[in-house]
């Protein structure tokens, strides 16, 4: 049977590779030990598949249909179409169709609807963290693509119960594979409206205790504050499924390094599971 | 929240560097396959960042003035202008 191995959680953002020579070196020093540290444990964990949770930054998707969740479903997915992650070293990546097709169905069975795709692209939001975590080989990476970006967006409560389902999915999967969940983006940061550029520390420190503590608490603080505090903070939905997956407990902040340069509160975590 | 699905598509179709750099070179050849409002296609020429960022989704708007090469500074300068 499969096993969740572990789960985890990290920043991402375009200018942690466009404007990465221009990082502080204090800075530059932590997110670079975080994404290693998270690589680590990654790969300690002997992760054969990883489930990467992220937004999809209008790759794939557009106002004609864009899913709430997409399940990869491809035996093999494309690497970043954009064009300042040419030199991400992987063209193409490497699914489990098996995988994915299991956790589909059980999604189906327990009455919740993803849309499903053969092929993705994968981008930044699940290349970066891949990137810079400078992982030996890297495992086969089954994507979920959680709407994070253009309204409406699944509910916060959803996600973590899209966390509990694959938790489920993947304990009553067959193949004997080892499986770790990895959810990308936020903390909080602000895109493309007029507040461009904050990072609500406060917030981000208030968000990190809350999920330290009971679920409930967490989705009831981020449902009054989340829309107030930058656009991108809204990627701590794939926090939350990663969360779920870990069954609301065992919460570790591996770092949390707020980087004006690439304006992101780039944070780094971990979870017993 | 309002959308304009064609200009929204314009900047979506934008991040592919060879119509971007088609676009810088002449935009008005580009803009004419895309049925916008005559309003639009003036913001569009006048950088009217506020006007666009209510008909479209924010990463988009991003995007797009990235492509044409406004600094991030200007950009959200216009936002707030």
């Amino acid at each position: 049977m499969a096993e969740l191995v572990g789960a985890f959680a990290a920043s991402h953002g375009p200018l942690i590779v466009r404007e990465w020579d221009n990082v502080p070196p204090e800075q530059k020093t932590r997110m670079t030990a975080g994404f290693r540290e998270l690589g680590r444990r990654l790969m300690a964990a002997k992760t054969d598949v990883l489930i990467v949770v992220s937004p999809d930054h209008w790759s794939n998707f557009f106002l004609d249909n864009y899913p709430a969740l997409c399940i990869g479903v491809g035996e093999v997915n494309e690497g970043p179409p954009e064009p300042w992650m040419k030199a991400f070293p992987h063209r193409e990546i490497a699914g489990h169709a098996g995988l994915g097709r299991h956790i589909a169905q059980s999604a189906l069975d327990a009455g919740f609807e993803p849309a499903v795709s053969h092929r993705l692209k994968l981008d930044h939001g699940i290349c970066i963290p891949l990137w810079r975590m400078e992982l030996e080989r890297l495992p086969r990476v089954m994507p979920i693509l959680l709407n994070s970006i253009e309204p409406p967006m699944p509910s916060l409560e959803r996600c973590y119960q899209w966390g509990t389902l694959l938790r489920r999915a993947i304990e009553s999967y067959r193949e004997p594979v080892r499986i770790a969940i990895l959810g990308t983006g936020g903390l909080s940061h602000s895109i493309g409206e007029k507040t461009m550029g904050a990072i609500y520390e406060d917030f981000d420190h208030e968000t990190i205790r809350h999920f330290g503590g009971a679920p409930e608490r967490l989705i009831d603080f981020l449902n009054e504050t989340l829309a107030k505090h930058g656009n991108g903070s809204e990627e701590v939905r794939n926090w939350l499924v990663a969360h779920g997956a870990a069954g609301g407990r065992g919460f570790e902040l591996v770092d949390y390094v707020p980087t004006p340069k690439v304006i992101v509160g780039c944070g780094f975590a971990s979870w017993r599971v | 929240m309002m959308r304009d699905y064609w200009l929204s598509k314009l900047f979506f179709d934008l991040q592919q560097p060879a119509l971007a750099a088609e676009f810088r070179a002449d935009r008005d050849a580009v803009l004419a396959r895309y049925p916008l409002d005559e309003r639009v296609k003036q913001a569009i020429a006048e950088h009217d960042a506020p006007f666009l960022a209510e008909r479209t989704n924010a990463y988009l708007l991003r995007y797009y003035f990235f492509a044409v090469g406004m600094k991030d500074d200007e950009f959200v300068r216009r936002l707030n202008g």
